[in-house]
């Protein structure tokens, strides 16, 4: 049969499965990637205006505690005559209370115009150093105020120094105060970072004013290059450990400190599913897509397989028509080779006949003719067997006519009238007279009432019972041919339309295909043909015909079969 | 005699000479060929009340002599014989005029009848 081995279908439907996968899958994760770059944008945009703005704003606070602290010393400079500022516990009055707001400056000392502490506050005994010399001292001589780099000092903690000169008495003064930047690292990073963020203040040379992480050494140089001061806020994009990062910059206080904020770019998962709609069709597609191509797969599998086993049915019946063809084609050629040399016998023994009616002088002239007599009704059972194979072989397009299916039937017993009569069979009939005149091949559908009636002439030997019944039915005519004969053998019952089938064993006329055509014929006529049969009580043939004969209709001849083996 | 002449064509010389030996015991003045061209030429030089042809002979065959008998000489009658029981056969060689259609074996009383009739009804016309 054609039909396929499980392995090509199972082999069929993974092919299947994968190329919907395929074709689920590939928009699926161009969807991915369009929201890839998508959220990449719009996280990149977003990631540069968050620390654009966190720089703006930390630098604003750094320059206001820069600017409050040195208001600060102002106002303690001017607040207060030397003569009150020389003592050193007004200084120390000054720096716990600036403490107790600010807590930034850790040491104040008021120093005369040669650099000589007059007064002094603080942890350490500074009280004879000389500022004279130093840069700072010059600056502030110079300009009044100073603030410092960052720096170590004696100490080893970051601090810074601002200080505020006061005329009086004819003198300059210069009140000076040591700042804890470790408070300005703090209010840099006040209000906490978001995870990869960093923010510091280095000065000119690149080095670190602040710190708050084990990365930032104080005056040590950052990472970053020289950074040339610009006005405003500006943003670039650098590569830093294989990441791609941020980088804020702004430059304060006159150019000498610049506050850098760098913020990791987000990596790939971060920007895929950064909208949690994506996400979730992202994964919804993921688990759909391959639960639909498995489906889909499996149910197209199955029309094919459906249309497969259609096909294999349909190649089966085909097969079986063209086997019955072919046993008709034989058939054919069989009952021509018998029957020449059937009519040569038949020939010469009618001249036998004829020399012996002119010279019935011979003593054994009788009996010749007796012997004579009984070659002839052999070569006319031979005739019979192959006229009958030659009815079978005919193969008649269907040509359809108006048949008046109760006179067909008549017809054909007229042909077996001197067989009936012989054997002194009771014919009994039953015909619906109201019974439809159908569309009908009628020398095949006489073909079949023949080789039926025969049968059934045979079966009833002498003083049998014939019952025929020609009936309405359902789009259609139903015909029934039965005998009160011996019946049939359950055993012989599915193989009586069998071609080459006989239970006559002991009637050699009989070739065994006469029920087979009669099936062949019925298919072909679109009708039906089934037999039930009681041993020893009769066998009954139904014939059902379609009101307009549908020739193509393998089925009915198919069901036909099945209801005979019934 | 009957003074019936009958042209019995048939390639099959078993069947050929025996069935025209009954048919002249049976008072028809009966000639046998075993083809068409010799059919022919017989007709052309006798003339026949009926022609007996088999419907299956290799050359030319039955239907083929039946159309030239029918167009040549039309008042000859034609009964076709075949061993092929086709309807079909029988029917187109009616339409092509021959007089019956009997089949292989046939009865001799059968065939002389036919033969009678045949010759009857064409003497009529």
């Amino acid at each position: 049969m054609a039909e396929l081995s499980p392995n090509p279908y199972l082999r069929l439907r993974r092919q299947m499965f994968f190329a919907l996968l395929a074709f689920g899958l590939i928009p699926l994760f161009a969807m991915g990637l369009a929201g890839f770059v998508a959220n990449r944008e719009s996280v990149e945009t977003r990631t540069r205006n968050v620390i654009e703005a966190m720089t703006k704003n930390r630098r604003a606070t750094v320059e206001l505690f820069l600017e409050e602290t040195l208001r600060q010393l102002d106002l303690m400079v001017h607040a207060l005559p030397i003569a009150e500022l020389s003592k050193t516990s007004t200084l120390a009055n000054l720096r716990d209370e600036a403490r107790r707001e600010r807590g930034a400056i850790v040491d104040l000392g008021l120093l005369d115009d040669h650099g000589k502490h007059v007064a002094y506050v603080g942890p350490h005994d500074l009280g004879n150093v000389d500022y004279s010399d130093q840069p700072w001292f010059l600056q502030v001589m110079l300009r009044g105020r100073y603030e410092s780099d960052v720096f170590l000092g004696f100490r080893q903690f970051p601090h810074m120094v601002m200080a505020v000169k006061k005329r009086e008495l004819d003198r300059d003064w210069i009140l000076r105060a040591t700042v804890d930047t470790d408070l300005l690292s703090a209010l840099v990073r006040e209000g906490g970072l978001e995870s990869g963020a960093d923010v510091f203040i280095l000065n000119r040379d690149g080095e670190y004013q602040t710190r708050y992480s084990p990365e930032h050494r104080l005056m040590e140089k950052a990472d970053l290059g020289p950074i040339p001061p610009h006005s405003g806020t500006r943003v670039v994009e650098l590569a830093r450990n294989g990441r791609r990062e941020f980088v804020a910059t702004t430059w304060l206080r006159n150019d000498e400190w610049v506050l850098v904020a760098r913020q990791q770019v987000p990596g790939f998962p971060v920007l895929l599913f950064a909208h949690s709609a994506v996400l979730v069709v992202f994964l919804f597609g993921l688990f759909l897509v391959p639960a639909l191509s498995y489906l889909i797969a499996r149910h197209r599998l199955r029309q094919v397989r459906g249309l497969e086993d259609e096909r294999a049915a349909l190649y089966e019946s085909v097969a079986q028509s063209q086997k019955m063809a072919a046993i008709g084609r034989m058939a054919a050629s069989i009952a021509h080779e018998i029957n020449n040399p059937l009519a040569v016998i038949h020939a010469q023994v009618g001249v036998l006949d004829d020399m012996l009616t002119d010279d019935a002088s011979h003593p054994s002239t009788a009996a010749f003719k007796e012997r004579i007599k009984k070659i002839e009704a052999q070569v006319d059972r031979g005739r019979k067997v192959t006229h009958r194979l030659l009815g079978f072989s005919r193969r008649v397009g269907p040509d359809l006519e108006s048949v008046d299916v109760a006179a067909a039937l008549d017809e054909t017993i007229g042909f077996l009238e001197k067989e009936t009569e012989a054997e002194q069979i009771q014919i009994v009939r039953d015909y619906d007279r109201a019974a439809p005149i159908i569309r009908c091949n009628l020398s095949q559908m006489q073909q079949v009432f023949l080789n039926l009636v025969n049968n059934a002439v045979d079966a009833v030997g002498q003083k049998g019972e014939l019952r025929l019944a020609v009936a309405c039915a359902e789009s259609g005519v139903e015909v029934t041919i039965a005998d009160n004969g011996p019946g049939i053998k359950p055993e012989d019952m599915k193989r009586v339309f069998e071609p080459f089938f006989s239970t006559k064993t002991n009637t050699p006329s009989h070739s065994g295909l006469g029920l087979s055509i009669c099936q062949e014929i019925m298919r072909n006529l679109g009708g039906r043909i089934a037999v039930e049969s009681a041993p020893g009580v009769g066998t009954t043939f139904r014939l059902w015909f379609p009101l307009a004969g549908d020739p193509g209709q393998e089925n009915h001849g198919r069901s036909g079969h099945k209801e005979g083996e019934a | 005699m009957t003074g019936l002449r009958v042209l019995l064509v048939d390639d099959e010389v078993e069947f050929l000479e025996p069935t025209a030996e009954r048919l002249k015991r049976r008072q028809v003045e009966c000639t046998a060929v075993t083809n068409g061209e010799a059919a022919l030429a017989e007709l052309a030089r006798t003339p026949f009340d009926c022609a007996i042809i088999d419907v299956k002979m290799p050359g030319m065959d039955g239907l083929t002599l039946l159309r030239s008998v029918r167009h040549d000489h039309p008042r000859v009658a034609v009964i076709l014989l075949t061993g092929h029981a086709s309807v079909e056969l029988g029917v187109q060689g009616m339409e092509l005029g021959a007089f019956e259609y009997l089949m292989k074996p046939v009865d001799i009383d059968e065939l002389l009848d036919t033969v009678r009739r045949a010759a009857a009804q064409k003497k009529r016309a």
